[in-house]
Parts: C-alpha cells; structure tokens; sequence
C-alpha cells in the first residue's frame, strides 16, 4: 500500500497531498507554480501601466491607481516572484545536488512555503482595502505613514504586514537551508565541491538571513508607526509643521538607510540563483567544466560579503557628507569587478566546447548578454557626478530591469533544464526556441527605449511629447514580452500529457547528482546514502553504512544520533518529546523519515487571518478586532500542535559537516537563527542611535525624556534577567545529574523571574503613560517625541522575546516536572541559547535607554 | 563678457563650468567607451557560441580538453588565464573611468569659488505638490527666477515627503527631505524659461509637481529683485502653505 | 562547566550591572558623559561576552559557531556607525 510506503503522504494525484506534503521536491513545485502566478499578477499591472504610457496623461489608470500599480507591481516582482521562482529550484534540486533526502527540517520548509503563499494573499487582499500601497516598492518616508496614505490606508497597512509575514518565511528559510547544506552534505563533498548551483544558493542565503533581517526590523517599526502610532517615520508631530522645526530629522533617511542596507543584497539575493543556473546550463550544454571555478566562487564570496557595505549608492543625493560618498563609491565600484571575472569564466567556458543551442542554453546566453548590458549602464551609475542626473530617472528603471529581468531570463531557462527532470518529461523544443526568440526581442523592445528616453522621471505619467515614440515601442515590447510567456505556459502544459517521456538524463554532460537519479526522482531522492569519497559519486548500501557507522574510527565523520525531531523556535522542545511519541516501527530503530504535516498549512493561515485583522485594528472594527484575536488563537495553537506531533527527521548516517560537524543540527538552526535576531536588535538599535544623532546626542536627553524615567526599574530588571539565566545554566546542570527537582525547581524560577520583569516594566510603563509635568502634560506615551517612540518600541520588541521565551519556559517547566530532559539536557541548552541572547540584548538596552 | 561695474555685482560671465558642461561631457565619454565595450563583448561571446557550437561527427576538442562526466566531482575546467587578462582590461578600464570622473565630483559639490563674485542662494522647499522658491529678502515665489552667468546655490528642504528637486536642463538635481537641508548649484549661459521636476515619487500629484525656472539677464533680474523687497513676503507663501501644508 | 563556575560568572555580570548604575548614581554621565559612556559600554560588552561565551558555551564550540554570532553583528555595527557618520 503507497500509504503506508510513502509514510502518510497521499498520492501526488490527490488534492490533499500538497497541503500535507513536507517533502522538499513537492515543496519546490509549489514555489514554481506559485511564482509563476504573481509572475503574472506582476505582470499585468505592469502591462496596464505601460498601457497607460502609451501616451503622456493619467487617462487609464488615474493617478492614484497608476501609482498603486507602479508600487505594487515592483513589490510583487522583487519579493513574490524572483525569489520564489528561484527558491522552487533551491528546493527541488539543492537537496540532490549536495547528497541529502530532504532539508534539515522539513515541516519549517512546508511552513516557509505557506507563510510565503499567504503572505501573497494578503497582498491581494489589500486591493480591496480601499487601495493598496502606493508609495513604490522603496516604500520611502514619510510618504509610507497613515498621515500620508489617502484614505484610511488599511490596504497599505497589509501590505506592510504581508511583507513582514515573507520575510518570516524567508528567515525560516535561510536557517533551513544553511543548516541542511552545512550538516547534509554528501561524504567527500567540501564546501566548495558542491555544484555552482547550490554555492550560488548557499551565498544567497547567508545574504537574505542578515538582509532580511534588516529589513524586518525597517518593516516592525513601520508596522508600529501604522498601528501603534510611534513617530519614527515621521518628521513632525503633528505632521504639518515646516522641515526646519522638525522633531525627528532622521525620519526619512532613518527609512533610507534601513532600506537600503537590505535593498542592495537583495539586488545579488535575486541574481545569484540566476548566476547558480547560468554556470550550471552552461557547463552542461557546453560540455565543458566552468573555467576558473575556483575563482568564480570567490568572487560571488567578495560580492555577498562586500553587498553590505555599498547601500548608499542609493543614497548619493541625501546630503550624505563627502568622504562617506567616496567611500561608497569605491566600494561600489569594487563589488562590480567580481562580477566582470564571472562573466568573462562564462564566455571562456564555451572555449573548445560542444554548444548545444537548446532552450535552457539559449535561455542562459540570453541572460549574460542582457546582463552584460545591464552592467555596463550600472557603471554609469557608479560615477556619482552621473548619478546625480540619472538619480530618479529611467535610466535607472532601464537598468535595473536589465539585471533583475535578466535574472529572471536565466530562471525561466533554469524552468526548462530541470523541467524534464521533476515532470519525467521533455518540453517541445521548438515552442520553446520560439518562447526564446519572441522574449528576447520583446525583452529588448522594451527595456532598451527606455535609456534613450532616460530624461523621463520614474513613476510618472506626464512626460514630454518627444519621448512619446519610446514609450509607445516600450509598450509594445512589454506586450510581446507578456505574449511569450503565454508560449511557455502553453509549452510546458501541453507536455505534461504529450511531452517524450525522459530517462534519468536526457542532457549530455549533466553531471550533477539530480540527473544520477529518476525523473522524478523518488520520494527518498536516492538509492542509498550517497558519497563522494573516492572522486565521484556512488550510493552505500545499508550494510556498508551500518558498517561505517558502528566501526571505530568510522573514518572520521560525525556520526550521531539522528533522533532530532524539525522544528523552530518555538519547538525546541521536541528534541525530547519526539522519541516517547513516536511510533513503534520508528522507535524499534528503522530510520524512516515522515513526510507529512498539516500544521505549517494550519500556523501560516492563522497568521494570514491574524494580520488581516491587525491592518485593521486601528478603525476598532470588530470584525477586524476578532479575526486578529482568533488569528492569533490558531497561529499559536497549531504551533502548539506542531511540536507535540512526532514527526522524524533523521540525520545522515555519514555526511560531510564542516565546519559544524560537532553542532548538532537544532544547536545550529538556533544558533543561525539567534545570528538574524542579531541582525534584527542590531538594526533596532541602529535606528535609536541614528535618529539621536540626527536630532543632537546630548539634547536628546534633555529635550525629550521626563525626570520621572529613573535607571531604578531597568536595574532591577538587569538583575531579574541576570538571575534567570542563571537559572537556566542550573537547571541543565541539574538535567545532566538527572535531578528532576532540580530541573524543575531552576525552570520554574527562571519562568517567575521573566514574569517579574514583565510586571516591572509594566508597571513602570503605566507610571510614564500618566505623568503629567509642564514638559509633558499628557503623558509620556508611544506618540509623545521620537525618543519615546524608540524606547517603547525597542525595548518592546525585547518584551515580546521575553515572552515568546516565557511561553517555551512555561512548557518545558511542565516536561521537566513530568521527568523529562533527565539526562538529555540538550533541550534545555537549545532554549537556553535563545534566553541568553535575550538577556545579552537587555545588557545593551539598559544603558542605553536607561543611562546615557 | 558682461560689463561688471555697470551692475554692481560682478559675474562670472559664462567662462564658469556650469554644472550641465560637466555631466554632459563626461556622459558622452561613457557613452562612447560604454558602447564600443558592450559591442565588443557581446560580439565576442556570440563569436564563442557559434564557433564552438556542436558539429556532426567527431568532437574536434577530444584531444584538448576532457569532457565531464556524470557524478564528477565539481571541478574547474582548463583556461583560467584568458580570464584574468580579460578581468585585468575590464577591470582597469572600469577603475580609470571612474578614477577620472571623481576629480569633477569635488567641483560639482562645492562649485566654483569666483574671487569678488557673489553667489545668489535660494531656499527651496518641495510640498505636495509645487515648489517654494525663498530669496535672502524673505520673498517667496512659485517661479525660481535667477540671472544668467551667476552661480546660484540652492538649499532644498521638504515641507512634507521625500522629494527630489531637479531641473533637467541645468543638470542641478537635490533630494528634498523633511529636517534636512541639502546642497546644490547651478548657473546658465542661455536665457529662457526651463522646468523644475520632482524625482521621488511623493503622492498622486507627482506627474505633475513641476515649477517654471526663468533665467534673465543681469539687469532684468537686479530690477525685478528689487521689486521684491518686504513687501511681497508671504503672498504666495499663503497659497503655498494652504495647497501643500495639510496632509492628505 | 560546573555550578561553581556558573555561579562566578553571574556574580561577575551582576557587580558589573551595579556597576553601570553606580556610574550614573555618582555623578559622571552628568560630569564627564563621554566617560561615562565609554565605561558604560565596555561593561555592557563585557557582560556580553561572558554571557555568550560561557552560559552559551561558545567558548567550547568550533569557532565557526563564534563567526557566525560576529558576522551577525558586524553587519548591524556597520549599518549603526556609516548611518550615523553619514550625516555627522
Ligand atoms: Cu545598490
Ligand atoms: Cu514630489
């Protein structure tokens, strides 16, 4: 029976099955097809705005809707469709290529998806709030504050928080994917073996854990300004005064800078996947091994390394002073020569080949000429006497659309490479030279009329009547553009049915392990534990590994248990609850991994209804107040039942590890994850200090904070939470001994303890609320200055740790008491990390808010 | 040259290099050089396609290179050195040209410094959706007017959003941000009247957030800025405030 | 690590906080801010890195562990300083 064979997972006939299913192959389906919609979606907004440039005049769209769909056709490209796309190829292909069966921790993979899938949907949604966001996609402050959103701005309030909710799937994501590539690799495979691909997506990850982590924090604090009424983003109190009298001078750059620090990663997050399938389509149909491999890789490190240090580029114009422009400039212009060696490895990896001009290569040759093109007008860019006049203009627009559609290009060539190998079948060749021709010039028509017309504004749609013939053939293009994708869609439709069925690999010189196994390839991806010890790749059997795994020495792998169950942050306890749950079959030592889980789909709609209520608290609607509070009610509960549902993950019995070998798999989620929270705290400090020295360090102090905010409570909360974690140490020592008091006892009191700083602060927030001195007659609450706004978000957002700390405590507490963790104490160590790191932050919060 | 005692106040009489002079020549530097650089490589990566395309028969290369084969370890293939050299010239060309354009960036942020000229400074201030123009004697106007062959320095401020302050034409160009101020400057040549845009997009009146930029002889605009004296402070300002002070 | 060392740890952070306080309590932050700021923080950092080096146990994890904690918070220190000096 397939059910059983298949642990739980329906047939991929049967609706049920992609709601339930964890595995990472049908997850990557998903990302494709869901992509491929907003793909759509995105495009469509932008063929009616184009319509709508056809000639100069808002005659179509009206203004209002002409900017709604300029912003949200950007934010549905850049973050619902690029990305995705790429990430349905990350997820399909990353786990084969390296040698795994599965990500580190499937369920947060379906988790990611659905998070992502909804987040989507609350986009949508916002069309029928009113109006959606319609502020561009660089969201710019103060023109993203209710003062200035026409009408009750509910529809831009969800798309804030839909965009708070992807890059919730994409932190996920990021700990997923860095924890399975760096403890899943196959034997013998070293960081720099594993396929350019899967390199390009490793890179890409690291960027999006801390970029998106930044921008999070960008999105938090403007949540907040929507909903809970701080004032970071807002210049003036009562929004009218003159720029000169302003309360916050830092709020818009403040915007800017967080922005940016995450927008230009995101540039390179979007087009290393792209860069990964280039190399990969071009070794492959060249039939040649990428030239200078070696140094390919290193220079996508310098670039995902130096993409943090080169985000005011986007800023030249502010007013930033001089030696900080120079520096920028410099570091701008260095991060584009990694990419000169990149393009000039493709070309030479042509060199003496066998050039097989099929769709995927044509695809992939498409992409680097248009990228080239796109590089070469960034330089212009890159000289700031230039930029000062392309700043604003569709130069710019030109550009950027010649490297992210170039990206995109390479996706879509990506779509058919590795078509045959997740259908089982072969696409039309001809349709889909035809597809490639018919974009290509579509593509070129029109982007390329929109650098002779670079004296247009962006985002306008008043523009000289002379450009009018460049905007007309603009148009045109993007319609030939959108035709030829409906060529695609038709293509790879009609094949499913039609298509030639293909064996393992229908390319020569393939020699990647995705092509090694069945189209598609079976559920546990390989015929037995792959390895690459002896220079090429072949399969263990079980006796062999059993062999391996129980010999001493055991050839130095890291070989440990593999009991660990998935899961997050707020599963961290499963590690121990796994075991008594699971059934009998698994427990009597067979390693059979679980495939199913309806509880991501479950968490990701509670949080899709919970934001959707918070958009619109503020009116105090009821219906807005009770799809929040019951949201939240099934986000939490199905958290809830996600960690005490068994579900098994093994661990490879051999696998390649460094340099994490001895940290085992929850250890090294947590830890990738508390590394992005770093990020988050960071920026959030980051932005205190920024906008205190835009408003004057030492008057800050003075000017905006009452007497009656003493150091006393925040002292006595620096001991509380100095106690507690010191409790936590006990109470793994006392694990270890196997004192199930001692447990007990030390988790019980880090709980009190955590409560007791809650009450404090709330007792001391309550006191500040309701002062009444001349400064402040009415208070000092969230709305006051700037400086409350920063003190109550920030230290807010650390209560909210807290909390999410106390809910797993609270957990555990009642576990220990029932005996578990004696002897295993790695439960505890894993919420202990992420206690500490809340302790950690509060050592800086204290004196900065409290003190200086 | 324009005779300098007759009006009182010296000019530099259009031997400055107006800001326009310097994007425009450096521009079609790039222009060239970034044309001839992308025919040339894109010229040389089809040549690679087609050239090495698959042919019937025997592979011509077998003796040279070694083809992959399935489950290889991922590894380099042979001609890493053509590499560096083509990275070398990229990457110096790269280096140079922008090396070459930072020695005008210094000149485009401070301007000139013209002994005994003396520069005309006008407050800008963006607001949904027009522009304030504010001259040294308080008079606030929608129209910036100013003298041909004088520096003018402009301090662009927002009364609400982020804008951007810009007049194609003269190739002057400033952020407009609440509690900023940012610098720029400009001066023309030719007389006439050219068009002050918005670059950021800052509401549904974006499109249309232009302002007229008049540029007049020396005497003209001595007379007319005389006329402005006290008196008309506040005029427009009214209009101004009332169209952009609210917000939406 | 034993309870005992456990236990010198906390005392450590916990002299070191009341230390902070006492800085403000006597006077300095009004007298020399600079100084006191100065004081104030490497304590902070200090604290920190007890904390994470002994009750995280970075200490006794591969310094791949540690990379990967720094990394996190060069990026926010980076973005924190350029912003800040951006408009000084
Ligand atoms: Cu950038
Ligand atoms: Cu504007």
């Amino acid at each position: 029976m397939s059910e059983a064979h298949d642990h739980g997972l329906p047939p991929k006939s049967s609706v049920s099955r992609w709601f339930l299913t964890t595995n990472h192959k049908d997850i990557g389906v998903l990302y494709l097809v869901t992509a491929l919609f907003f793909l759509v979606f995105g495009g469509l907004l932008a063929l009616l705005f184009r319509l709508e440039l056809i000639t100069p005049g808002a005659d179509l769209l009206g203004s209002l809707g002409y900017n709604q769909a300029v912003s949200t056709h950007g934010l549905l490209m850049v973050f619902w469709f690029i990305s995705p796309f790429a990430f349905g190829f990350a997820n399909y292909v990353v786990p084969l290529q390296i040698g795994a069966d599965d990500l580190a921790f499937p369920r947060l993979n379906a988790l990611s998806y659905w998070l992502y899938l909804f987040s989507g949907v609350l986009m949508g949604v916002s069309f029928f709030q009113g109006s959606t966001f319609a502020g561009g996609w660089t969201m710019y402050a103060p023109l993203n504050t209710p003062a200035y959103i026409p009408g009750e701005g509910l529809g831009a309030t969800s798309v804030v928080l839909a965009l708070i909710m992807f890059t919730a799937a994409v932190t996920l994501g990021s700990v997923n994917f860095l924890t399975t590539m760096y403890r899943m690799r196959a034997e013998g495979l070293r960081m720099r073996d594993i396929p350019i691909f899967s390199l390009s997506i490793n890179l890409t990850v690291w960027m999006m854990l801390f970029a998106f982590a930044a921008l999070l924090a960008a999105l938090m604090i403007l949540t907040s300004d929507h909903i809970l009424g701080t004032t970071y983003f807002q210049f003036a109190n009562d929004g009218s005064t003159l720029a000169t009298d302003a309360d916050n001078p830092g709020a818009s750059l403040l915007w800017a800078h967080l922005f940016w620090f995450f927008g230009h990663p995101e540039v390179y997050i979007v087009f290393f996947p792209a860069l990964g399938v280039m190399a990969e389509c071009f070794q492959t149909f060249t039939g040649r091994r990428l030239v200078g491999r070696k140094w390919f890789i290193i220079s996508m490190v310098l670039v995902a390394i130096q993409s943090f240090a080169v985000w005011m580029h986007h800023m030249f114009l502010t007013g930033i002073n001089l030696p900080i422009k120079t520096i920028f400039m410099a570091t701008t212009i260095g991060i584009s020569l990694p990419f000169d060696l990149m393009v000039f490895s493709l070309i030479y990896t042509m060199a003496k080949g066998r050039v097989r001009f099929t769709t995927p290569f044509l695809f992939s040759l498409g992409a680097l000429i248009l990228f080239i093109v796109g590089g070469i007008t960034g330089v212009f860019l890159g000289a700031i006497v230039l930029d000062y006049q392309f700043r604003g203009t569709y130069w710019v627009v030109a550009h950027f659309h010649y490297v992210m559609v170039s990206g995109a290009t390479a996706l879509f060539g990506g779509l058919y490479y590795w078509y045959p190998k997740i259908t089982g079948k072969m696409y039309d060749e001809t349709l889909g030279k035809i597809h490639f021709a018919t974009y290509f010039v579509g593509f070129n028509l029109l982007y390329f009329p929109m650098f002779v017309a670079w004296e247009t504004p962006r985002r306008v749609f008043e523009y000289s009547q002379d450009l009018q013939i460049w905007h007309s053939m603009a148009t045109v293009g993007g319609f030939i553009l959108g035709a030829s994708m409906l060529i695609m869609f038709y293509n790879l439709f009609v094949s499913l049915w039609r298509g030639e069925d293909v064996g393992d690999n229908p390319w020569a010189y393939a020699t990647t392990a995705e092509w090694a196994v069945s189209s598609p390839p079976p559920l546990e991806n390989f015929p037995g534990v792959p390895t690459y010890a002896d220079g090429s790749l072949s399969f263990m059997d079980d006796e062999e590994v059993a062999r391996r795994t129980s010999g001493p020495g055991g050839s130095g792998v890291a070989a440990d248990g593999g009991t660990a169950a998935d899961g997050g942050t707020a599963s961290v306890t499963t590690a121990a609850t796994a075991t008594p749950a699971t059934p009998a079959h698994e427990a009597a030592g067979e390693e059979h991994a679980s495939h199913a889980s309806f509880w991501p789909f479950l968490v990701s709609l509670g949080g899709f209804v919970a934001f959707l209520g918070l958009s619109g608290v503020r009116t105090g609607s009821v219906v807005y107040v009770s799809m929040a509070a019951v949201g939240g009610l099934v986000t939490v509960g199905s958290l809830f039942g996600m960690t005490r549902e068994p579900f098994h993950a093994p661990e490879m019995p051999i696998a390649e590890r460094w340099p994490f070998a001895s940290v085992e798999k929850m250890k090294l989620g947590m830890w990738t994850f508390l590394a992005s929270d770093i990020v988050l705290f960071g920026a959030f400090i980051g932005s205190y200090a920024f906008v205190r020295v835009a408003y004057g360090w030492s008057e800050w102090h003075h000017d905006l904070i009452p007497a009656e905010h003493v150091t006393m409570p925040g002292l006595i909360n620096t001991y509380l939470l100095l106690t507690s974690s010191f409790l936590v140490v006990l109470a793994m020592v006392a694990a270890e001994r196997e004192s199930k008091k001692g447990t007990t006892a030390a988790l019980a009191g880090t709980f009190a303890l955590g409560v007791g700083f809650l009450i404090n602060k709330g007792i001391e927030w309550n006191h500040l609320f309701h002062i009444s001195t001349e400064m402040f007659p009415n208070g000092w609450n969230l709305s006051t200055n700037i400086a409350s706004s920063t003190f109550y978000l920030t230290t807010g957002l650390h209560g909210a740790h807290v909390t999410i700390g106390l809910l797993i405590c609270a957990y555990m507490t009642y576990r220990a008491w029932t005996g578990a963790y004696q002897g295993d104490d790695r439960a505890i160590e894993y919420f202990g990390l992420y206690w500490h790191f809340v302790d950690i932050v509060w050592l800086f919060l204290f004196p900065l808010f409290y003190i200086l | 040259m324009v005779p300098h005692a007759a009006i009182g106040v010296p000019l530099h009489g259009g031997d400055v290099r107006a800001p326009a002079d310097v994007f425009n020549s450096i521009f079609e530097v790039f222009l060239v050089l970034g044309t001839a650089v992308g025919v040339l490589v894109v010229t040389y990566t089809l040549y690679h396609a087609i050239k090495y395309r698959e042919t019937a028969g025997e592979d011509p290369y077998a003796d040279k290179v070694e083809r992959p084969s399935m489950g290889e370890m991922p590894t380099g293939g042979s001609g890493g050195r053509k590499v560096f050299y083509s990275f070398g010239i990229s990457a110096i060309i790269v280096v140079s040209l922008i090396a070459w354009t930072y020695s005008s960036l210094a000149y485009v942020e401070d301007g000139p410094q013209i002994a005994g000229e003396e520069d005309i400074t006008v407050q800008v201030e963006g607001f949904r959706f027009g522009w304030a123009f504010i001259y040294p004697n308080g008079h606030e106007a929608s129209t910036l007017k100013v003298p041909r062959n004088r520096v003018v320095r402009l301090e662009v401020t927002s009364r609400d959003v982020f804008h951007n302050f810009g007049i194609p034409e003269l190739r002057v160009k400033a952020d407009a941000i609440p509690g900023q101020t940012t610098d720029a400057w400009f001066t023309a040549s030719e007389t006439g009247t050219y068009q002050a845009k918005c670059y950021e997009l800052c509401g549904s009146g974006h499109s249309v957030m232009v302002a007229p930029v008049e540029v007049m002889p020396q005497d003209e605009y001595q007379s007319w800025y005389a006329g402005t004296n006290g008196t008309q402070n506040g005029s427009s300002n009214q209009t101004a405030a009332s169209v952009g002070g609210a917000p939406a | 690590m034993d309870w005992k060392g456990y236990t010198v740890i906390y005392v450590v952070l916990f002299v070191f906080a009341t230390a902070q306080a006492v800085v403000e309590f006597v006077g300095i932050v009004d007298s020399a801010y600079w100084l006191a700021f100065g004081i104030i923080m490497v304590l902070s950092v200090v604290k920190a890195v007890g904390v994470a080096a002994y009750y995280q146990h970075l200490r006794w994890e591969p310094r791949a562990v540690t990379y990967l904690v720094l990394g996190g918070t060069v990026a926010a220190l980076a973005l924190t300083a350029a912003a800040a000096y951006s408009i000084v």
